[in-house]
This record gives C-alpha cells, structure tokens and sequence, in this order.
C-alpha cells in the first residue's frame, strides 16, 4: 500500500489554468502536482517531481467527471417514431 | 526545505535542497555537505539573521541590510522580476531603510523595518501580503499600512502571516487556515481573523502583553511577557497540546506542561512545534515520522490519512537528547 505523505482536500490547491494542474507544497521545496484530467479519470494520487513523497487527494469524483453528455429522448420525438 | 547554518565569525555555509538556488551558491543542484557561500557576501558586515523559505533564502547583515536568493515564481525575492537568482543579492527598493527581521513563508516574505513597518511581497493567493487593495502577487516589498501599531516581530506561515506590536497584540491575516477550520469546526462560524486578508487581531489575548509569535503551516503559537504559551489552529498532527482537532481561538498551555517553567522560545514547523523553557528545557509535539521530534516516541498511532504517522498527542514532551530532525521549521 501506498505511504501518503499526507491527505489534502482539492480545495488546499492552487490551480493553474494555464497548464490545467492542481499543486500543493511539499516540504522539499517543490510541489506536489495532479492534473485536472488524472483528478477526471479518477486519479487520487499528486505526485512530487523532485522527491519520493506522494499525497492523496481528497475530492469529489462526480465534480470531475468528464463522461459524454447524453440527453435525455424527448417524449415528442419517441412518439413522431412510433407513428 | 534549505537547510544552512550561521557559524561565528560570520561565515555562511548551506546544504540542501537547492531547486531554485537557494544556497545562494549560483547553481542548482543539491548540496550534500556544507560548503561556504561567499558570492555577493564580500562586502557586507557579518550575517546577523537567517531565514528560509519554500525555496528561497534571506540573511540580515549587521547594518540592516537584506539580501535574498532562490525562488522567485511570484516575486517573493522583492527585486521587481520573477527570475530566480542564484547569489545572495540586496533588495534594492528597501535600501537606506534598516531591516530588523525577515520571515518566508512558502512563496512570500515579510520584512520587517526598524520604524515598524512591515513590509510584503511575493504570492497574494490567499491574502498573506496583507494588502486586500493589491490583486495577485508583488515583485516589489510593499509596506501594510493598516495595522494598528507599530510592529515589533513577525512570523510567516505556509499561507499565513502573524505581527505583534509594540502593545503587546497580535495580528493575523491570509486565509491559509480558513478551509481546514471550516472542517474543523464543522458548525461552529470561523473567526473572523481567519479569514482576514489584512491583519485583523487574533482575539482572546487582550488581557496579556505578547512578546514572540510563530507560524506553522496551519497553526499559530505566542509567548507572553510572562512566558505563558498561546496556541490556535490546526491540530490534526497533535502539533497543539490539546485533545481538539482545531483550536479557533488562542488557547493557553498550562505551565505544568513545562515542569512550572516560564516558556522563553517557540519555534514550528509545518506540523509540530518546539518550545524552549526559561532553564533552556527543549519540549516538542506534532508529527514525528520524519524524525521531527528529536526524541523518541512512546506511542504510534495511525493518523487520519493513513500512512502510519508517527505523532504524539496532547502534550508536548521533554528531550532529554536532541538527535536531529526533518522536514525543518518554516523559521530557521
């Protein structure tokens, strides 16, 4: 099992739209990185690029769903089939 | 985090971590063994004070001049630019004023100016510049112009900042604690003061004179004239000696804690605390997985996320030997 380093909230993070990553401090200087499309494939795990420790990200996986949007059949047009 | 050391006669020597530069050595890559920093040092007087950041560094000369290195993404170096640099170098807008103290939070710094002023730049993310009026980060120091009083020390956390003035108040202001007290507290409001992105006076300390304060990452801490010790924040790592998860007002330490002793100096780190009696008693508390304590622990207990923390709860526990720590204090 994964050692976190610690368990943050999404919300602790400072989001950069330019490169659409969420980032938190890490004690050694760098910080702990996880994108917004890892968080949307169900990704929990931000990463440090300059040392071994790891954090568990707390959020909300309904909030980053990324799932095709498929309307619902509207009633009138089940029936224009049906006659 | 840099680690770096002040030796007598005034040489400067850093080890660490040294990502963005700041060993002040003029490279990059991480440094094992101590070695002495000399570039941008010849001509200044002896190194009175020195602090680190995130990832940059400053030291106070003898006549009250500031010089910084490293990081610099959000201007927390004070020098009108965003590069990083690599030397210890002055920061030119505050020269001819006399710096008495300098405190680096993760990516901002306060300076603090012998007439009482403090001074702020680099991230203002979470209001820990103090200036609700200035939108996004400052490259150049920018003096808070209302705090109530002149301010006599400072303290920096990972996202928050502290002052205390001549009366003996503190002020607090950034919103760093603000989401872990809304958790915290549950239903309870969050005090006002931590929410504040100006200083705002942490209330419950009207009826005592303080004299020191300190930041941890998510957590406050204050001595008094009388060495009694104040804490409020986060407890989520048992940094603070009480069986809550979060304090949302100062809360006083009871002396016995400390054998009866005055407490004379504290210190944080992210997550644990160092607290230093009148007869030079070292005590500790807070997260110990990485050897934070400097002492043994008697108890291991898995914290909230699971990963086998190593803490010790509730009260904060003599070391009879200091045997070295990790993951080091936010004030140096």
């Amino acid at each position: 099992m994964a050692v976190y380093h610690d368990e943050v909230e999404i919300e602790d993070f400072e989001y950069d739209e330019d490169t659409e990553t969420y980032y938190y401090p890490c004690p050694c200087g760098d910080r702990f990185a996880v994108t917004k499309e890892d968080l949307e494939n169900g990704e929990e795990v931000a990463t440090c690029p300059s040392c071994s420790l790891i954090i568990r990200v707390i959020y909300d996986k309904e909030d980053f769903m990324s799932g095709e949007v498929i309307e619902a059949p509207k009633a009138t047009k089940l029936e224009l089939v049906k006659s | 985090m840099t680690a770096k050391k002040e030796l007598r006669g005034g040489l400067l020597f850093a080890w660490g971590a040294n990502s963005y530069g700041q060993l002040g050595l003029g490279h990059k890559e991480d440094v094992l063994l101590p070695v002495r920093v000399t570039q941008g040092l010849a001509s200044i007087g002896n190194i009175k004070c020195l602090v680190g950041g995130g990832g940059h560094s400053a030291i106070i000369t003898e006549l009250g001049e500031l010089l910084l290195c490293g990081h610099n993404h959000k201007g927390q170096l004070g020098m009108g630019h965003k590069q990083e640099v690599l030397y210890f170098c002055c920061c030119p807008s505050l020269q001819g004023r006399i710096v008495v103290q300098v405190a680096c939070g993760w990516d901002f710094t306060l300076i603090l100016t012998d007439d009482g002023t403090i001074w702020t730049c680099g991230s203002n993310a979470f209001g820990q510049l103090g200036l609700p009026q200035h939108l996004g980060e400052s490259t150049l120091p920018l003096p808070i112009e209302t705090l109530n009083g002149n301010a006599v020390e400072i303290a920096a956390g990972l996202r928050h900042a502290l002052a205390v003035t001549e009366k003996g108040l503190v002020f607090q202001w950034g919103v760093g604690m603000k989401s872990l007290a809304n958790r915290g507290l549950q239903t309870l409001p969050v005090p006002a003061f931590m929410s504040a992105r100006e200083p705002y006076e942490v209330p419950g300390l009207g009826h005592v004179k303080v004299k020191h304060v300190s930041a941890g990452a998510y957590h406050s801490a204050c001595i008094t004239d009388e060495g009694c010790l104040f804490v409020w924040g986060s407890n989520k790592y048992g940094q603070l000696p009480s069986s809550d998860d979060f304090l949302p007002l100062p809360f006083f330490i009871q002396p016995h804690h400390f054998e009866g002793e005055k407490v004379t100096l504290v210190c944080s780190g992210w997550t644990h605390m160092v607290a230093r009696t009148e007869k030079g008693q070292v005590y500790t508390c807070g997260r110990a997985d990485y050897g934070q304590l400097g002492r043994k622990i008697k108890s291991i207990q898995d914290s909230m996320c699971k990963s086998n923390v190593i803490q010790s709860r509730f009260t904060p526990e003599k070391v009879s030997e200091l045997t070295g720590a990790s993951q080091g204090n936010l004030k140096n």
